[in-house]
């Protein structure tokens, strides 16, 4: 239960959106990482994934900053 | 292995998750939007729908909608990373639709995945008998109505069901559906759902380029229901111009699509809904006589709940059995629960029954197994419909005499004594009166 975060502006809602939308990716991809560990599957898939995370990760940091700037702007309003 | 469809508009999550899916024993589509998704709706069915919230050509209520018209609806998981619209979406949670918050895990999917088939086992070690596979109730107007659906079934008659609103007629046309044994599908459409430009195309298909928009040859619903059986649902709502037009393939047996040189052969039985009465048909001329002959060869009318009550506590036990092994819970009713339930006169008969148990079910504490009941069912729809339910003309002082006593009993949340009080008669007298239309109702 996050009961807080529904009471958010619809900003500040969408920024969180835009966090979770990458996070959902590193997570995805993390399992398919799991997966070809745990079937000995071909290595390149498992290192195509982590790659997709790294980049996933910038994506996370980069939402995260937008919605730190929003943030701010809404501290000094 | 369920046949499932991912709709999400990242590209990068529907690849992998798809991927996961696949390793879990299932078959996957992919659409990266709406427009995608209507496109595999229409030509597959799937188990389950796994649908991002919000899509860039519109939201996953619009799908649902969809889905809706359809005559096996898929069980839907809902996926939102949006904090806002995840109360909205618990508020549309029902037997058939759940959802998850992103991130997801692997873990998330195989519990929704799994969790349907989970629910049919449960549901088989029901006590309830479900005639024909969807019917439950052991009234003596029910058993009236299985023997009409067992002589209709063996026919290839048309059949018009006629009955309040929230009897359950699209349950009775799969009870007929599955009493005639056929070997095509039920194919369901909603005709008061349709604009007048499109329903010629919906119930007879159309060609590529016959209109604009005609992007392909569609398949009307005629055809689709080749060998089985096409329920249209709110007859009455179409439009006066295409009846001849529908008139003309019920007496030839064959369809000529939108744009076509040729006809095509249909076989198959029409069961057409209505909540209108036969009188009302023909005072409001919504439907042509010689369409109403045709369609109604064997009208079915379906009794409203209010004269079955003594079903209520088979439907309500159903329905929570059903809840029950949906959410892994143990509720249970209790004698009195049950009363209540059967003291109300349902206006909105077997739908809003329905919904008031689902409402009451959210409402009760998961850690226990007791259900919590609303002091009252009154909907601001029960009321217009029972403002308008006035007495008229041709009732029986015994209908006007019952209808007296089921408002009182709701006024006064079941309250035999302060009923009978309020009445003017003694609390025997009253008692009499129910038990007399209990065992009238169990025949």
């Amino acid at each position: 239960m996050q009961p807080t975060q529904d009471v958010q502006s619809p900003t500040t809602n969408s920024l969180i959106h835009d966090v979770r939308n990458p996070l959902n990716r590193i997570s995805m991809q993390a399992e398919m990482v799991k997966l070809v560990l745990e079937n000995d599957m071909p290595r390149e898939k498992a290192i195509a994934a982590l790659d997709k995370i790294l980049m996933a990760c910038q994506d996370s940091s980069a939402a995260l900053q937008k919605l730190a700037e929003h943030a701010r702007t809404d501290e000094t309003s | 292995m369920s046949q499932i469809l991912l709709v999400d508009d990242d590209k990068e999550f529907t690849d992998v998750a798809s991927n996961i899916i696949e390793f879990l024993g299932h078959d996957v589509e992919v659409a990266n939007c709406l427009e995608e998704a209507y496109n595999c709706i229409e030509f597959q069915r799937f188990d389950h729908i796994l649908l991002d919230f919000m899509l860039p050509d519109g939201s996953a209520l619009h799908l649902i909608d969809k889905l809706n018209t359809h005559d096996k609806v898929p069980f839907v998981t809902l996926i939102t990373g949006h904090p806002s619209v995840k109360s909205i979406i618990a508020g549309m949670c029902g037997p058939n639709v759940n959802y998850l918050v992103k991130p997801l895990q692997r873990e998330d999917l195989e519990q929704v995945l799994s969790g349907k088939s989970k629910a049919r086992k449960k549901a088989k070690s029901s006590a309830i008998t479900k005639h024909f596979d969807c019917l439950v109730g052991e009234s003596a107007a029910m058993q009236e109505l299985y023997q009409m659906i067992e002589r209709v079934g063996k026919t290839n008659a048309n059949v018009m069901l006629m009955g309040e609103s929230g009897v359950g007629k699209e349950v009775v046309a799969h009870a007929i559906h599955t009493a005639s044994n056929v070997e095509g599908p039920l194919v369901a459409t909603n005709c008061g759902a349709l604009s007048r430009e499109l329903i010629g195309s919906e119930l007879f298909g159309h060609e590529k380029g016959s209109f604009t928009g005609a992007v392909g040859r569609k398949i009307g619903v005629f055809e689709q229901a080749q060998n089985g059986t096409l329920f249209l649902d709110e007859i009455t709502e179409m439009p006066l111009e295409m009846q001849p037009n529908l008139l003309r393939v019920l007496e030839s047996k064959r369809v000529t699509r939108v744009g076509a040189v040729k006809d095509t052969s249909v076989d198959c039985r029409v069961i057409s809904a209505t909540n209108r009465t036969v009188e009302e048909i023909a005072q409001s001329k919504v439907l042509r006589e010689d369409i109403y002959f045709r369609l109604a060869v064997f009208p079915i009318t379906i009794p409203p709940l209010r004269e079955r009550l003594a079903d209520i506590p088979l439907l309500a036990t159903a329905f929570i059995e059903q809840l029950n092994a949906e959410n892994e819970t143990n509720f249970e009713w209790q004698n009195a629960q049950l009363d209540q339930l059967k003291a109300y006169g349902w206006p909105g008969n077997i739908r809003e029954l329905r919904h008031a148990i689902h409402r009451a079910f959210i409402m009760s504490d998961p850690t226990s197994n007791k259900i919590t009941l609303p002091k009252n069912f009154e909907s601001p729809f029960a009321k217009n419909q029972m403002t308008s339910n006035q007495v008229t003309a041709g009732q029986t002082i015994d209908d006007v005499e019952k209808e007296l006593i089921r408002v009182t009993l709701e006024k006064v949340e079941g309250n035999k004594t302060l009923a009978a009080e309020m009445l003017g008669i003694s609390t025997k007298t009253l008692y009499n009166r129910l038990n007399a239309w209990e065992n009238q109702a169990q025949g």
